[in-house]
């Protein structure tokens, strides 16, 4: 992942409502390797069977709104993780993805209509610092609410315990 | 400065800054608990960063064993191996294991939810303790892993929609027909990482069940959590278990609320939300006729005795089969309530009817148990959630009260109760 939070990569748009099931579905929650979790990235999203096949690492993940409603599974988050996607832009997030993904320090950012302006396959650039996204294959730009407070600074860390680092030593 | 809503007040009293919508708080847990689902991850994480630490408080740590209870696969079984050697190494006391049934409602029944507490956990129906006015939420495995090192944890002070609902409604609507009622008539963008204060006669008459069917479901709402302020005999019922007497928190009379709607629930009539959504919320009455292959009675939203006592009733009062193609199964939510229900010989009933009535537990909201779905089946269920294939890839299901949930397997088809 990039600490400047400035990504490139290809786009995949997904729609609105994508549950937590269909990023990373019930019957794998007993898994607790990551590499495995990773074998099964939206796998229930209809269309989005083969994506692991298909996945190029940096890609970016484009959606609707309401973005991994559903359960608390971690394994939303670290299934897209360990597949190299670089980040998650999308309409709304639902509140336990959005905080799963802080605390992992997985990029995500909230831009309203993105999936208007965006197609599968574009390359995009993306500022996450401004909340700037470039689309380069259409030639415009859009702007969504950028990383700003302790969100940033937990993903600046690398997530929640690298945030934590300096206080769990200092209890030692 | 205008005074506090709920959560306002709960997150200043326990991260000792004036909280107000929009912060960014760290507040003290009063409560850390893990399932068999994300514990094992929890436990791997903790150890991964931590060693062999000690954590904050092993009396603040619960484990609740209710995904897959007992193991049917040895994948889980050593997940539970691993949380109950954690438990044992970091000397926590209280772990509910495989025999207890569905954490929150087991914590509940152990005085260990009081109202203006805050309690995190690997579930996203955490909230349903709302219901008692205590600030409960899902987190995932990295949240509760630093909790238990630290005790304490980030929160962003949601801003709060005031519901107040009014009128009267008649069996056979009960309060999960309020919940998808107003499931149907939220903007979602509007209450996602809300908290909700729930208000007026009809919340008011609610019981306990009932509250906790309404609190469950306001994690479909996308909200962060819907408060229900709890009533005299609520605060002696949790009092009585806490071994201490209890007070709700209230809002403050000048609390500034993002928003405040109002609901007429006057004639509420038996709903049932259809696939693949919870907010996909029609009368049953205009899906009636539909034919079904599996009912399940139970859930963290309607698994209380009075929900298995108005499914035995309807049962009963139809003859008392289930339909020959129909696959009841019944889950009592916790082990009280299981005794609660032989006691009342609802058992009699669901198994002179062809039920399966299993132990106490999640049970068929997730696809860890018996009793999931094939290809082309179709579900009616009294949980929280329908979405695609979630228990079994090419199937369907629909979620509705239990008098709905029992008539329809009766009749092998969504039907209201006669």
């Amino acid at each position: 992942m990039s600490k400047e939070f400035v990504f490139r990569g290809r786009a995949w748009v997904v729609g609105d409502d994508i549950d937590t099931d269909m990023i990373y579905h019930g019957s794998y929650l007993p898994l607790t390797d990551p590499k495995e979790m990773a074998k099964h990235a939206l796998e229930y999203v209809p269309g989005m069977e083969d994506f692991v096949e298909r996945v190029q690492p940096g890609d970016i993940l484009v959606t609707g709104k309401n973005f991994g409603c559903g359960s608390s599974r971690e394994h939303a988050v670290i299934t897209l993780q360990y597949n190299d996607v670089a980040a998650v832009i999308a309409e709304s997030f639902s509140r336990i993805f959005y905080r799963n993904a802080v605390n992992l320090g997985f990029p995500i950012l909230e831009v309203p209509d993105i999936t208007e302006e965006v197609e599968t396959g574009d390359e995009l650039e993306i500022d996450a610092n401004t909340g700037r996204i470039r689309n380069v294959t259409k030639g415009i730009e859009v702007r969504g609410t950028s990383l700003s407070g302790l969100e940033k600074e937990i993903m600046t860390a690398g997530g929640l315990f690298g945030y934590l680092k300096a206080e769990l030593q200092a209890e030692e | 400065m205008s005074g506090k809503t709920i959560i306002e007040k709960i997150l200043s009293e326990h991260s000792g800054a004036d909280a107000r919508a929009g912060d960014r708080v760290w507040a003290d847990l009063d409560l850390a608990v893990v399932r068999d689902f994300g514990g094992p991850n929890v436990v791997l994480e903790y150890e991964k960063q931590l060693g062999d630490k000690p954590v904050w408080d092993p009396q603040k740590i619960a484990m609740t064993f209710d995904y897959q209870a007992p193991a049917k696969v040895v994948l889980v079984a050593n997940n539970q191996r691993a949380c109950r050697q954690f438990a044992v190494k970091h000397g926590v006391p209280h772990v509910f294991d495989v025999n207890a049934g569905i954490g929150q409602h087991v914590l509940l029944e152990h005085g260990m939810v009081l109202p203006g507490g805050v309690i995190i956990g690997t579930d996203s129906h955490m909230n349903l303790l709302g219901a008692v006015g205590s600030f409960s939420t899902g987190m995932g495995t990295t949240d509760v892993a630093a909790g238990w090192a630290t005790g304490r944890l980030w929160f962003r002070v949601p801003e709060t929609i005031k519901i107040t609902f009014k009128g009267e409604y008649d069996y056979p609507a009960s309060a999960k027909d309020l919940t998808l009622f107003l499931l149907s008539k939220i903007d979602k963008s509007k209450t996602i990482y809300k908290s909700l204060e729930f208000y007026g006669q009809p919340i008011d008459s609610l019981s306990l069940a009932g509250r906790l069917t309404l609190a469950s479901m306001v994690t479909e709402m996308e909200g962060k959590i819907g408060f229900i302020t709890p009533n005299q005999s609520i605060l002696d019922w949790i009092g009585e278990r806490a071994g201490r007497s209890v007070e709700a928190v209230l809002p403050d009379e000048d609390a500034a609320y993002k928003e405040e709607w109002e609901f007429d629930v006057s004639g509420l009539e038996p709903l049932i939300a259809c696939p693949d959504n919870p907010d996909n919320v029609k009368p049953v009455r205009e899906v009636a006729g539909t034919r079904v292959d599996e009912v399940f009675i139970g859930s963290c939203t309607n698994g209380r005795f009075e929900d298995l006592k108005v499914a035995a009733e309807v049962l009963q009062g139809m003859g008392g089969k289930v339909a020959p193609h129909v696959r009841l199964v019944v889950t009592p939510a916790t082990t009280e309530v299981a005794m609660e229900a032989v006691e009342a010989g609802l058992y009699e009933t669901f198994i002179k009817a062809g039920a399966m009535v299993t132990n106490q537990g999640c049970s068929l909201c997730t696809i860890g148990h018996h009793g999931v779905l094939a290809e082309g089946d179709v579900l009616v269920s009294t949980g929280n959630r329908n979405f695609r294939g979630k228990l079994g890839k090419g199937s369907q299901a629909y979620l509705a009260g239990p008098a709905v949930a029992a008539a329809t397997a009766v009749k092998g088809e969504i039907s209201l109760p006669e």
